[in-house]
């Protein structure tokens, strides 16, 4: 009789339709892909139940206005950083990435098994939305660069557009965070208005066609060690949802998250073959005396912010400690992993 | 009515002024920059806030000189009374619903900007996005303003027939 | 319903209310009724402060007050007057020499800034009586002063290429994702200045060719002055110091660009500060004309953001009656592939000019079409430029063309509408060839972007 009825109710209920918009052009390689492949998933998972209809930056509104959107319930879901959000709540930077913080593997750990989502929900709790963590870049690029860094005294007046956390360091250190709309970057970077600038990695970087206007292409992005993206569902929305289709976005999210870091691993490998080989690419480590520097200003930079706010300090508090012990960790089984592949 | 008018003057010209300061502002980040080395996000973010300012405070301002632009193949060729009549009409059937739509759509978006006090999201930017959002109401104020000024000089000279005098053709326009 | 909206709007936009309020007002009564008729899904508005805080936060926008504050100070300075003066003292002595530096006048102004409005009513009160007493045809004269105002639209810097620039980036984007193909190129207004240069000089050049031409048919209509300035020191003093000004703008706005000191947006800061330091050395700049620079430069500016709102409403209940993919339709049903669409647009854009200015037209009509065009692989460099010269004959095409309106206001007694009517459309015709040239060879608009930007 239960399944009976199971099988009247697929017939009978209707499709609710739900509105996501994201920070990424409409299918931007990887993070862009992310909603679309999660969108099809909840289609699929629902037998059609809950349609899913996914709107790129500039669609139906300006990249950065996905969280007032998803917050006043305009529409119910949203993809995109949660660092964009730092002006609303300061808090809102550790869920994406900060400067020497957790890598992509690290993060995932500390949302999912050391209390880092249950901290993200009471972030967002007073704007009425729901985080789930909604992919990951891995460890991104340093940036490109038309000049070279080979100590700190290179960095004194350099013009580089990196935002956030990282630009505040950059200051810290003497040079000049810029400030430039995406738009303007390319010819601002091929005419010498600034002399570098972060993107992605080497999937997006190449795709954006950066190689072109400069020549050195910098490693690690100590800036973002492995930035996690985010989906936003308005509560009420998902209060609405019958349980089986919250469980379904919610695992669909989980494996999307997954799923973007699989896409970057691979498709990175074939991007940075083809800047080194095909466009005569040049790359560069950082000096090991620039990271240790950047790294020290960094942790100050990051403490002077935290204690600023208190919802922002508790959840530094939270993340260091995570930070501290996996960090021993790793020390013996990642990290010592890598070097003896060398 | 005329108190109403001159408040909109007054905004119109006050708001006249940050077209200057913008000049300056804008200049400022590049000297800055390209001279000094220093990186002015806050000037850039106040410059940006400056030009919203103009067009939506002086939206009002423009509306009372005539400056927004109009088809005026037939327009210019119409009576007085009939442009009176359009404009009427166009003020009770355009601007207004247009304006009481905004006003009630923006409202929650920008009280919730105030609510958390929003600040920039770019490392040394201003920490005053509220009121930059709040524009959006003003220019809804803006045009309110001159617009029920409209509303009552149309009306006015369509029941007294009264001749007013022909509108310059040649506006402010590109 | 989507084409009823249009038809209202276009039908509404004749009786002569404000555009942009129009533009708004229509596309809300449409919504309203779509939501009681269930056709229109009015959730959609609720996304309506988050596209006009787009619209009031969007800093490459930004370049729009400050080009119009340099152009109207060039005009209420008379450093436009000055110039045109002693070009015509230069130039007069030749046969049909004040056309000339109507045309050198023009070139100059437009390089600077092209406020077509200022450059127009400039010459419009400076040449015209001039021209009309020596003895040329009025028709001529006004037709040449007209589109030679027009020329500051596609000669860099131009407002035209600064909004065209933020819309067509958006659609290439767009277009691109759609084709899946991650092509690295991206366009910029950098792009589109240096893209439209040489098209810019080449109409120019074509208006001098039209010119000789008529010169040698009908000599009479040409005049030389006769009683001309001797070519002495104080002369040739006089108009170095009528040229420097124009030139040192030109050289701040575009070195300060291609020297990468600022970025476009930031450049016309440059050109609107040097214009304002030259016009105080000349001591034509006081107090009293600063504070008229300044609430012209608000009007315009009021004027075109109000329109972007309107735009933006308009185009939102557009989309949410089923617009966009009736018109994807409509091009993916057109007959003769990516010509036969292109030919449909730049048709579409031409008339649309007849009744619409290129404001409206670049924010309601350029980003419904434009994806398109990109997706079926049209370089979005080429586009532009044709769009910005197809654009430029909304200026002139009557009976709503800026152009004519400013130059009638200017002259009323000395020129009827007739003659203007008549004396533009061979400078329209100019125009449309020169659009026929760039269709055979684009590299005439591709190939400085490639130079320039690698
Ligand atoms: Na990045
Ligand atoms: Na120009």
């Amino acid at each position: 009789k239960e399944s009976q009825a199971v099988q009247t109710s697929i017939a009978d209920v209707e499709t609710i339709e739900w509105k996501l918009v994201t920070s990424w052009p409409k299918n931007f390689p990887g993070l862009g892909m992310a909603p679309e492949r999660f969108a099809k998933l909840v289609d699929e998972m629902s037998a059609g139940r809950l349609k899913i209809n996914v709107y790129g930056a500039g669609e139906l509104m300006p990249a950065f206005e996905v969280f007032d959107a998803v917050s006043q319930g305009t529409v119910q879901m949203g993809h995109s950083a949660a660092y964009y959000w730092k002006g609303k709540t300061p808090a809102a930077q550790f869920f994406t990435s900060i400067p020497f913080g957790l890598n992509a593997q690290e993060m995932n750990g500390w949302l999912h098994y050391g209390g880092g989502l249950e901290l993200w929900e009471e972030v967002y709790e007073p704007f009425g939305i729901k985080p789930l963590a909604g992919g990951n870049t891995g460890v991104q690029m340093g940036g490109w660069f038309n000049k070279e860094i080979n100590s700190m005294e290179d960095l004194k007046g350099l013009k580089m557009r990196l935002p956030g956390l990282g630009g505040e360091v950059l200051k810290r250190v003497g040079g000049v965070p810029v400030t430039l709309p995406g738009r303007e970057l390319y010819t601002a970077l091929q005419t010498g208005a600034i002399d570098a600038t972060e993107w992605v990695g080497p999937f997006n970087d190449l795709a954006f066609g950066l190689h072109k206007a400069a020549k050195f292409y910098y490693y690690p992005g100590w800036h973002e060690p492995g930035s996690t993206l985010e989906f936003l569902i308005n509560k009420e929305a998902f209060a609405t949802l019958p349980a089986d289709l919250q469980s379904i976005v919610t695992v669909a999210a989980r494996a999307i998250n997954q799923d973007m870091l699989d896409e970057y691993t691979s498709k990175h490998i074939i991007a940075l073959e083809s800047l080194i080989n095909e466009h005569g690419v040049i790359i560069k480590p950082y000096p090991d005396e620039v990271m240790s520097e950047l790294g020290r200003v960094s942790k100050v930079v990051i403490k002077e912010q935290s204690v600023k706010d208190a919802t922002m300090e508790k959840v530094y508090k939270a993340y260091m400690e995570y930070e501290a012990g996996v960090r021993k960790y790793h020390k013996i089984s990642e990290d010592a992993y890598s070097r003896i592949r060398e | 009515m005329n108190r109403i008018e001159k408040l909109t003057e007054l905004i119109g010209k006050g708001a006249s002024w940050f077209t200057l300061l913008i000049v300056l502002l804008t200049l400022t980040v590049v000297v800055l920059r390209y001279a000094f080395n220093i990186g002015a996000t806050a000037v850039q973010e106040s410059a940006l806030y400056l030009h919203g300012a103009i067009f939506t405070l002086a939206a009002g301002y423009t509306l009372k000189h005539d400056g927004h632009v109009r088809v005026d193949i037939f327009y210019r060729h119409f009576s007085n009374r009939g442009r009176h009549l359009v404009d009427l009409l166009g003020t009770l059937f355009l601007l207004f619903p247009v304006c009481i739509f905004i006003a009630y759509s923006c409202f929650d978006y920008v009280l919730a900007s105030w609510r958390y006090s929003e600040s920039s999201v770019e490392a040394g930017g201003l920490p005053f996005v509220y009121l930059q959002k709040s524009l959006l109401l003003l220019l809804v104020v803006s045009l309110l303003l001159q617009g029920s000024v409209e509303l009552v000089r149309h009306t006015l000279a369509l029941l007294t027939k009264e001749v007013i005098e022909d509108k310059d053709a040649v506006g402010d326009k590109l | 319903m989507a084409i009823l909206l249009f038809l209202a709007v276009c039908l509404v936009l004749m009786l002569g209310y404000p555009v942009a309020l129009t533009l708004a007002g229509v596309a809300l009564m449409f919504a309203a009724i779509g939501t009681l008729t269930g056709t229109f899904d009015s959730s959609l508005l609720g996304v309506l402060p988050n596209r006009l805080y787009g619209v009031i936060n969007n800093p490459i926008l930004m370049a729009v007050p400050l080009f119009v504050f340099m152009g109207v100070v060039l005009e209420k300075s008379k450093i436009a007057e000055q110039l045109l003066t002693s070009m015509a003292e230069l130039f007069g002595r030749f046969r049909g020499g004040l056309i000339f530096s109507v045309f050198f006048v023009g070139m100059l102004l437009a390089a600077s800034t092209g406020i077509v409005g200022a450059t127009v009513v400039t010459m419009g009160l400076m040449s015209l009586p001039t021209l009309l007493k020596r003895g040329f045809d009025p028709a001529f004269s006004a037709g040449a002063i007209c589109a030679t105002g027009t020329l500051g639209q596609i000669i860099p810097p131009s407002i035209a290429l600064v909004l065209l620039g933020d819309v067509l980036s958006n659609a290439y984007q767009q277009a691109q994702l759609q084709m899946g193909i991650f092509s690295p190129k991206s366009v910029s207004v950098g792009d589109l200045f240096a893209g439209a240069l040489v098209p810019g000089l080449l109409l120019l050049t074509m208006y001098c060719l039209y010119t000789l031409i008529l010169i040698k048919r009908k000599p009479e209509q040409f005049p030389a002055v006769v009683d001309h300035r001797r070519l002495d020191w104080e002369f040739a003093l006089q108009t170095l110091g009528a040229l420097v000004p124009p030139l040192l703008l030109i050289f701040l706005v575009l070195g300060s660009i291609l020297f990468g000191i600022a970025t476009p947006t930031e450049a016309a800061s440059v050109g609107a500060f040097g214009a304002l330091v030259i016009a105080l050395i000349k001591r034509q700049m006081n107090v009293k004309q600063l504070k008229e620079v300044m609430i012209s430069t608000t009007k315009i500016t009021s004027m075109v953001f109000l329109i972007l709102i309107g735009a933006s409403i308009f185009s939102l209940v557009f989309r949410g009656l089923g617009g966009e993919v009736l018109i994807h339709e409509l091009f993916n049903n057109m007959p003769g592939g990516l010509i036969g669409a292109t030919l449909l647009v730049m048709v579409v854009i031409f008339l649309l000019g007849f009744i619409l200015d290129f404001i409206e037209i670049t924010f309601v009509v350029v980003p419904l079409v434009a994806p398109i065009l990109l997706t079926m692989g049209l370089d979005p460099i080429w586009l532009g430029i044709m769009i910005a010269v197809n654009l430029q004959t909304s200026f002139l095409t009557p009976p709503f063309g800026f152009a004519l309106f400013y130059l009638r206001g200017v002259s009323k007694e000395l020129i009827t509408s007739g003659q203007i009517y008549k004396g533009v459309i061979p400078f329209v015709v100019i125009q449309l060839l020169l659009m026929l040239i760039l269709s055979i060879w684009p590299e005439l608009i591709t190939w400085l972007p490639s130079q320039i930007y690698g």
